[in-house]
């Protein structure tokens, strides 16, 4: 056996060790879950002791209560009581002298961008240790190292407030929600309590794996160090996961009975229906805002710089930290598409309302952020292109990808319930216009984000090809390949949208499968062959980092406002369509309350969340600085044939 | 060689621009190039690209020629051209919230393309500081013209948007409601996520979906019947005879408002505001389950949710005038009419 291969295998059993430990709390608690989650409803007994209980009933020929689930349609037994019927009184809803909705609102919204940014940021660390020990270059080697370490140390401090931000919210919901947040935390108990244990082998993870870092830099620690990155996101997904399930239960109950009682099965009331596609969206949306806030840091401190060498280091900071946050955006509007397509099949009227009813406007202006998202790491990526040389050759074709880019966000934004005046109404001749009114349905929609993904990635391979010549014998063959590759893939999406038109809903709804595989293939074929073609190309030129226009980072800046706006209205968009419902068809919120902002009121908050999160992270960046030393790692002079290779490896 | 065909295209494309800039511009008939009901929405995205080559091939061999045109009028004509064609060339016109969004995305665009380099931002800006410089007599009194005009205009502006004004405020419709998970007609309940048109049925009788939607009429110019699948035909059976039954009853009831083509331009349309729902546009009936137009046509405009406001819907509450079966048959017969098929969850 190898030095190597010992070396792993020690890692892996020390890994095992520590993953051991810090899962023992929740095992010791699996067998209690396991016997239906000891979760009674307001303080009733245990299904284990209730089953007892039940044996005794029936002994003394009493009957059992059984309950049927709302969504799994199973018969259980009814193991709590009914969610609670509130009133607006001091008792259902105590509050100060305004509406209690928007402070809870702020606190939940501050959490949750925290929350993202800290449960992402771990997942960068992982993923640039990993290509820093990979890496052969022993120079390239540290400063990802470096990077990832400058990572989590920003994190840390970000973590505390997560804490606090969450201590904050908690007490909002006591102290204003309490009928609500009591019937919830009723029915989620366990899973409350097993998140708490989480939140305490998170923190303990976190602080080992950064107070550690200098200690485990070398040979077995070292890897020991990357493997523990693995086990803190596997417990931070698993919270996340958790505190999903949550919002999944409010959106679209299930495990209870149509008066909310509990039915005993812990695993219903989590896997409800929108669950998954929950977490999956959230997962892919925290990477990527993550992504957009380190790079939004990136572009400070490259815009506040006071010599090249930093201007270098935090211009090649920004890109990567972008290249990870785009490589989330990308398979981020398939999520969402997922998500929504599981919102209509739970609930028709709950889809309709979203997309086509009242907040309808609301999906308008995500689409117009989505767009902007796009729009900003295109632009990027064409005025990195400046610090190379040789890749005019490609510049003067960008005129082209902004037209197909433009068109394809235009058909995208298209609304369907056009704001008007009634002289317009009546020009137009009716509510339907013969244009407007095919693109602001989805199967046009479908087309437009495809062709504006495509395009993002063909600017990726343009980017990746700057400043080099494929030298392979088969490099015109490839060339002419991948053109006609996309040009194929265009013509399919445009194809498959228009088509969409001509078949039923539930084929039509189908055909978005084929358009994401599409792209996904210029995605995955393309950036292979291009990498494979890219093999030894000869070098028109170094990246010279730090060569790059500000306007540039001011992309990368939007792109990071972008993200936190967008998760803003996203997350309201997420929580009004319950509309007057606490939990949906289980308990009615009746507060004053219970009624949908209008838009305007809606967007004014959302940005007072996006405001005052941006100040605080700019707090949380200072304190980064502080303690710093001035001058970043080594980022040597580019040398040609031997420049720093961003992240992704081209 | 090379250099006759790109003079050739240029030629073409020139009058094409030429037909478009005129159309745009209001000064010939928008309609010199027809945009066809139905093929509309492909054929201004096509005619965009044509126009956008053009302008690249006009561009390439105007420089070639050392005739050069900067890249600050470029932008600034091009975004003016899209002003022009979205305002005038496009008819039935579209509202000005729409025009204002697409053409605040354009001039990003425009802002992405000329900056997309150093040297094409260095030129796009320059025409601007030379203004601002006012290093010769004429940019001097191009300032001096700025210093006055800017401040007028936008004085015009304010003083514009104090006028009173007599349009009828913008009301924002919600043109489909969330319906509700259920509703009572004639004292039945229907759910309206599971429940079916009970007529959408095979030779059988049995419910099938599939087997309706291949006797559907086919979409495009002209709207043609399937071959064998004629529902006037006294033989018909099935689907096709229940299609008939509820087109018998769209022509005593509803075509009146809804149009004998379904489009929602019938005699008494225009008396409405907004005018009754067109069901051959692909964003009505073809984005809703059936279920969905049992609800609005049982319950009317006066049944509409509250989100429904301001509840701009003259349609009698049906369920006073007619029977369930005649609902469901007459909701068949418009998705059979206008080819589209109904939404379903499988």
């Amino acid at each position: 056996m190898g030095g190597q291969t010992r070396k792993k295998l020690m890692a892996i059993m020390a890994l095992s060790a520590m993953i051991g430990l810090l899962m023992f709390p929740i095992l010791v608690s699996i067998p209690a879950l396991a016997a239906g989650g000891g979760a009674p409803a307001a303080g009733g007994p245990p299904p284990d002791v209730l089953a007892e209980q039940e044996g005794d009933a029936v002994e003394e020929g009493q009957k059992v209560e059984m309950g049927r689930d709302v969504y799994y349609k199973t018969e259980g037994i009814v193991s709590g009581l009914p969610a609670p019927k509130t009133e607006d009184d001091l008792r259902s809803y105590p509050r100060y002298n305004f509406e209690s909705r928007v402070l809870l609102w702020f606190a939940n919204q501050q959490h949750l961008y925290y929350g993202s940014f800290v449960l992402a940021v771990p997942i960068f660390c992982m993923i640039i240790e990993f290509v820093g020990i990979m890496s052969k270059d022993k120079a390239m080697s540290k400063k990802y190292d470096q990077l990832a370490y400058d990572f989590i140390k920003i994190s840390i401090t970000a973590y505390s407030i997560t804490a606090i931000l969450g201590g904050i919210l908690i007490f909002t919901f006591l102290t204003l929600y309490p009928a609500f947040f009591g019937y919830l935390s009723s029915i989620f108990r366990p899973v409350m309590h097993i998140y708490a244990l989480l939140f305490v082998a998170e923190s303990g993870t976190i602080y080992i794996y950064y107070y550690g870092w200098d200690k485990m830099k070398e040979g077995l620690l070292k890897w020991i160090h990357l493997s523990m990155s693995v086990v803190l996101n596997v417990i931070g997904t698993t919270l996340m996961m958790l505190a999903n399930s949550w919002i999944g239960f409010m959106m679209s109950p299930a495990g209870v009975d149509e008066q909310g009682r509990y039915l005993g099965n812990i695993w219903h009331v989590l896997h409800t229906a929108l669950w998954n596609p929950l977490n999956v969206h959230r997962l892919l949306g925290n990477m990527a805002f993550g992504g957009g806030v380190v790079a939004a840091y990136a572009a400070y401190r490259f815009l506040s710089a006071k010599n090249d060498e930093e201007r270098a280091h935090y211009d090649w900071m920004g890109y990567v930290a972008m290249a990870i946050g785009v490589m989330f955006l990308i398979p981020l509007p398939f999520a969402g598409y997922w998500l929504m397509r599981e919102v209509y099949a739970y609930r028709q009227q709950m889809g309709i309302t979203l997309m086509g009813g009242l907040l309808a406007w609301l999906f308008i202006i995500q689409a117009t952020m989505i767009g902007i998202l796009f729009l900003s790491s295109n632009y990027y990526l064409w005025q990195a292109l400046g610090r190379m040389r040789g890749a005019e050759k490609y510049q003067r074709y960008i005129k082209y990808l902004v037209f197909i880019l433009v068109v394809g966000f235009l058909v995208f934004i298209t609304p369907h319930t056009i704001v008007m005046t009634p002289t317009e109404l009546k020009a137009m001749g009716g509510q339907q216009h013969p244009v407007l009114g095919a693109y602001g349905v989805m199967s046009a929609k479908n087309g437009g984000i495809n062709v504006i993904i495509t395009t993002t990635v063909l600017s990726f391979i343009w980017y990746m090809r700057g400043n080099k010549v494929p030298i392979v014998p088969w490099a015109k063959f490839g060339d002419i390949f991948m053109g006609c590759f996309f040009g194929l893939a265009y013509l399919n999406i445009i194809w498959l949208a228009i088509y969409g038109y001509y078949i039923p809903a539930n084929v039509r709804v189908g055909l978005s499968v084929p358009q994401v595989v599409t792209t996904l293939s210029c995605l995955f074929f393309m950036t292979a062959l291009n990498l494979t073609m890219l093999k030894g190309a000869k070098m028109s030129g170094p990246i010279e980092w730090g060569k790059i226009s500000v306007r540039s980072q001011y992309a990368l800046i939007m792109l990071a406002t972008a993200f936190t706006w967008m998760m803003g209205l996203m997350g309201y968009i997420r929580s009004s369509v319950r509309l007057f419902w606490h939990v949906n068809e289980i308990m009615r919120d009746n507060s004053p309350w219970a009624y949908t902002h209008t838009t305007g009121f809606a967007a004014n908050m959302i940005s007072f969340n996006v405001l005052f999160f941006w100040f605080t992270i700019l707090f949380v960046f200072w304190l980064g600085t502080l303690g710093v030393k001035k001058v970043p790692v080594e980022a040597p002079a580019p040398v040609p044939g031997r420049v720093p290779q961003p992240a992704v490896g081209h | 060689m090379k250099s006759l065909i790109l003079w050739a295209g240029g030629i073409i494309g020139g009058i094409f621009l030429a037909v478009i800039f005129l159309m745009s511009s209001g000064l010939v008939s928008p309609q010199m190039i027809q945009l066809v009901p139905g093929y509309m929405p492909m054929q201004v995205l096509i005619e965009l690209t044509a126009c956008v080559g053009v302008f690249a091939l006009l561009s390439y061999l105007l420089a070639q020629n050392g005739l050069a045109i900067p890249k600050f009028w470029q932008g600034t004509l091009f975004w003016v051209f899209l002003l022009l064609y979205l305002k005038f060339r496009i008819y039935p016109p579209i509202p000005y919230s729409v025009r204002a969004l697409y053409l605040a995305v354009s001039a990003v665009a425009v802002f992405m393309w000329v900056s997309s380099n150093e040297e094409d931002w260095k030129q796009f800006k320059q025409p601007i500081l030379n203004v601002l410089d006012a290093m010769t007599p004429f940019h001097k009194a191009l300032r001096t013209f700025y210093l006055i005009a800017i401040p007028a205009l936008l004085w015009g502006f304010s003083y514009q948007s104090f006028l009173p004004s007599l349009e009828e405020p913008i009301e924002l419709r919600t043109v489909h409601p969330a319906p509700p998970a259920t509703t009572k007609v004639h004292g039945r309940t229907f759910v309206l996520q599971t429940a079916q048109n009970p007529y959408r049925v095979d030779l059988e009788g049995k419910y099938d979906q599939g087997f309706t939607d291949d006797l559907i009429v086919e979409q495009g110019m002209g709207r043609l019947m399937k071959p064998d699948a004629n529902p006037w035909d006294p033989d018909a059976k099935g689907y096709l005879k229940h299609v008939r039954e509820g087109g018998e009853v769209f022509f005593q009831n509803c075509h009146f408002c809804h149009g004998d083509n379904l489009n929602g331009r019938g005699l008494h349309a225009f008396a409405f505001n907004p005018i009754p729902a067109n069901f051959t546009d692909s964003g009505t009936i073809a984005q809703l389950q059936e279920t969905f137009l049992f609800w609005r046509v049982s319950k009317g405009g006066i049944g509409l949710p509250r989100e429904s406001f301001p509840w701009a819907s003259t349609m009698p509450r049906w369920e006073e005038h007619l029977t369930t079966d005649e609902i469901w048959k007459v909701i068949l017969f418009e998705y059979w009419h206008t080819g589209f098929y109904p939404r379903t969850w499988d």
